[in-house]
């Protein structure tokens, strides 16, 4: 991109704009890859508002054709004057009746579809607080007394509509799946709510949108939504407490995670009443972390040489992130605790 | 006009010349025998004395300078780091220190006409162009103790109450001036060595050495043995039986509050849990984590504080304990060493009960 930029000065006018829509019209489309599109809905909500971009979209096209035709007509094809009567209905019927009813019925068609847009959960609750620059997520399914507690990923159930509560930790965050609805600001001390009805399996991403420090652009997380009868089985898996690996590298792993304290800031929910670590909250719950499709919000994945370079170079890749970058460890060390994470499914 | 121009331009010439001299040929008599031109001295010193009075700034509020252990941690270091040159109360000052230009007074002048906060600002700041040093950390904290010590002086402190507090204690040589400090007496400002692993105790010494941990009153004590008896040292410390000490009496509401945080078992998620590297139980941790049981309140707080702000460095782990300590607010420090500094021994105290 700055090769190009730098070369702009030596090529003609015409060209240049070329290059720079074609440029604009890159980056535009690869927004639309699906994963993280509002043009390519997986939602009921994100449907509606898709349905209603595209309404808007048409009606603004046939209205840029009237206006401009009628130019072209009045300058171009008739170009003598127009009868004083015609010239009047033109204006109060172009000009007052005609954007009147347009955008009374834009309006009355916008508030319509606003109920969709808050209704109630079918059941399962989410509650998600946006860290600096993480994601809490916790699960309640209908009656339950504690949560399920993960991180850095939405799973819900497809055909059903989720509840889903926000929060945040010291600044605001916004949360938004383009492909399933529409984004909701998330206010330290004050809850919002939303809730999302993806219709079919399908796997997004979603996306931190308001600015919320060095790290905002690296706060994501992935979206998956399953067939009920797979989520609730994958919920019940989340609720279990951690099932360490138990070759030779993932039991020195665990070793080395209780000997350099990563449980004061994330807990690993141990086997009840064997559970004398600490339950550090600092950071992501790392219970089922192997089992999770990134590390660090959506910005790296999840082999274990993902899991070795988020652990010894985590400053590097999230700026200001607030967990040290442990470089003192021996590379056995490190991949001993990949290891033991990459077992924690 | 001309005229005036050229004669001034030739007159610049000269000078430019004659200053040249001076520094390539070596005219001008750097000898000290030979002293400064009548009156030099009076203007530095007089612009000296107004510079402090200008630059000291007077805290909002001053430590207990009256703390007899203040007092005697301050004369420690004084015996160690200023003595030379400024002698000591009821000791004549040695002729070679009382040669320099300009000579540094003898210490029971030195103090006079200067108040705390002057006294302060003099000991870290140092002053320029005289032989007399800065203080060689980057932390001001510190310096209290001595100002405790010279304020003592100003009192009218005896040659026999000096040698008294300055009295090293019975024992092998190096680890009896290392004792000197960390003694139980000293207890609220030093913290006790023995009850630290070695390899922590060797780590921090290394780390004073080096300048990656601040302290100028430790990186003046770690001057004096040779780096092979630091090692030794560290070894020694760390077999001592660990000293008893009896908790500060504390409210048991501020306790809990700091058990709670030092656990991970309060709502706030922004401190991490102490006692995953610390302990209670921290016999699992990396062995250059120390056990904050029976380290004094003092310490505990001062040395949460440098951590908050930065100022605390150490070994190849202190990053970890930096990062630990950036969130917690002033309350959660109070909590914290009210928690710490009333557990018995490790895994023992109160969160057993
Ligand atoms: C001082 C607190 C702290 C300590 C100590 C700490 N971490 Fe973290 N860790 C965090 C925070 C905060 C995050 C989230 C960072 C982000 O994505 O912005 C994190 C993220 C992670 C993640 C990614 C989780 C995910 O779902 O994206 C892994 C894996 C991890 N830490 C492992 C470790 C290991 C292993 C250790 C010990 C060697 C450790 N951490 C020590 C605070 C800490
Ligand atoms: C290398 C010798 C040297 C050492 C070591 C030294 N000083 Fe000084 N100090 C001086 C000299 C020289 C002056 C005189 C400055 C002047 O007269 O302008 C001075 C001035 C002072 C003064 C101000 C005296 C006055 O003129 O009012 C104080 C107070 C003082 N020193 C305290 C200390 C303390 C405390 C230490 C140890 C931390 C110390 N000095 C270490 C050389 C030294
Ligand atoms: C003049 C008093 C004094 C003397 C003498 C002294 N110390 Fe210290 N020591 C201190 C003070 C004050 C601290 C706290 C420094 C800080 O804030 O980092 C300290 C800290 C330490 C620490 C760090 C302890 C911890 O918990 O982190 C070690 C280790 C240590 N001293 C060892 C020694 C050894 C070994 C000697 C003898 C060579 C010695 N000290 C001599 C005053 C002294
Ligand atoms: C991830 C591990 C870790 C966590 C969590 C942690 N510390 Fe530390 N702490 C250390 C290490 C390592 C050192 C020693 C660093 C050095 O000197 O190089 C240390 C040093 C200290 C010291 C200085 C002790 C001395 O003798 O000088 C204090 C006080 C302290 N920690 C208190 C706390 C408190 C209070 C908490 C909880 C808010 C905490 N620590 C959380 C690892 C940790
Ligand atoms: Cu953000």
């Amino acid at each position: 991109m700055t090769g190009s930029t730098a070369r702009v000065d030596h090529i003609a006018p015409s060209r240049r704009l070329l290059r720079s829509s074609a440029l604009l019209a890159t980056l535009a489309l690869s927004g639309c890859d699906g994963r993280q599109s509002v043009l390519a809905p997986g939602g009921a909500d994100a449907r509606v508002l898709g349905d209603l971009f595209w309404v808007m979209l048409g009606g603004a096209i046939i209205l840029w054709l009237l206006v401009n035709g009628l130019f072209f007509y009045v300058t171009r094809i008739n170009r003598a004057a127009l009868s004083r009567r015609f010239a009047n209905g033109l204006i109060i019927v172009g000009g007052v009746i005609f954007p009147t009813v347009i955008l009374g019925a834009l309006l009355a068609y916008g508030l319509s579809i606003m109920p969709d847009q808050r209704a109630p959960g079918d059941g399962l609750t989410l509650r998600v607080t946006g860290e600096q620059w993480w994601w809490r997520v916790e699960y309640w399914p209908e009656g339950a007394e504690a949560p399920i507690i993960s991180a850095n990923e939405i799973r819900l159930p497809a055909g059903q509509r989720s509840e889903i509560i926000l929060d945040a930790g010291r600044v605001i965050h916004s949360f938004w799946i383009p492909a399933l609805g529409g984004k909701m600001d998330m206010f330290p001390g004050r809850e919002t709510r939303m809730s999302l009805h993806p219709e079919a399996p399908g796997h997004w991403r979603g996306q931190c949108a308001e600015f919320c420090g060095a790290s905002h652009a690296l706060m994501a997380f992935e979206v998956v939504a399953m067939a009920p009868d797979d989520f609730a089985l994958w919920l019940a898996a989340q609720e279990a407490p951690a099932a360490p690996p138990a070759d030779p590298a993932g039991i020195r792993g665990a070793e080395v995670f209780t000997r350099e304290g990563c449980g004061a800031c994330h807990t690993v929910r141990g086997p009840e009443g064997r559970d004398s670590q600490p339950r550090g909250a600092v950071g992501p719950d790392l219970t089922h972390v192997g089992s999770r499709l990134s590390l660090g919000a959506g910005t790296l994945g999840t082999t274990l040489e993902d899991f070795e370079t988020w652990i010894a170079h985590t400053g590097a890749i999230k700026p200001e992130v607030e967990m040290p970058a442990y470089d003192h460890l021996s590379a056995g060390d490190l991949s001993d605790l990949a290891q033991y994470l990459k077992g924690l499914e | 006009m001309r005229y005036l121009w050229q004669m001034l331009a030739a007159l610049a010439v000269l000078a430019a010349l004659s200053g040249g001299a001076v520094v390539t040929l070596g005219l001008y008599n750097v000898s000290a025998r030979v002293g400064h031109l009548p009156g030099v001295s009076w203007v530095l010193h007089t612009a000296f004395r107004n510079s402090v009075r200008l630059r000291a700034e007077r805290p909002p509020q001053l430590p207990d300078l009256n703390d007899p252990a203040l007092i005697e941690l301050g004369a420690r270091h004084y015996d160690w780091a200023c003595r030379a040159c400024h002698a000591a109360p009821g000791v004549a000052q040695s002729p070679t220190m009382a040669a320099m230009v300009p000579p540094p007074p003898h210490i029971e002048t030195a103090v006079q006409g200067w108040q705390p906060h002057h006294l302060h600002w003099i000991t870290a700041n140092g002053i320029k162009m005289t032989g007399m040093p800065q203080w060689p950390a980057a932390r001001d904290d510190e310096v209290w103790p001595v100002v405790a010590f010279l304020t003592a002086v100003q009192d009218g402190m005896t040659g026999a109450a000096y040698a008294a507090l300055t009295r090293l204690p019975d024992g092998p040589a190096p680890q009896a001036y290392c004792r000197g400090c960390h003694t139980p007496a000293l207890g609220t400002h030093v913290p006790p060595l023995a009850g630290q692993g070695a390899a922590y105790l060797r780590m921090s010494l290394r780390a004073y050495l080096d300048g990656s941990r601040a302290s100028g009153i430790m990186a003046q004590a770690v001057s004096r043995p040779s780096p092979a008896e630091l090692d030794a040292l560290a070894t020694w410390f760390a077999q001592q039986p660990a000293p008893t000490h009896a908790p500060p009496p504390t409210p048991a509401p501020l306790i809990a509050q700091g058990r709670a945080l030092a656990h991970a078992a309060t709502a706030d998620p922004d401190v991490p849990a102490c006692a995953a590297c610390h302990g209670p139980n921290a016999s699992e941790s990396a062995a250059e984590t120390p056990t904050l049981v029976g380290l004094p309140p003092a310490y505990i707080r001062q040395q949460l504080l440098l951590w908050r702000d930065g100022a605390r460095g150490g070994g190849s782990r202190a990053h970890l304990m930096r990062v630990a300590a950036q969130n917690l607010s002033d309350a959660d420090i109070t909590a914290l060493t009210a928690y710490y500094t009333t557990l018995e021994t490790n895994g023992t105290g109160p969160e057993n009960e």
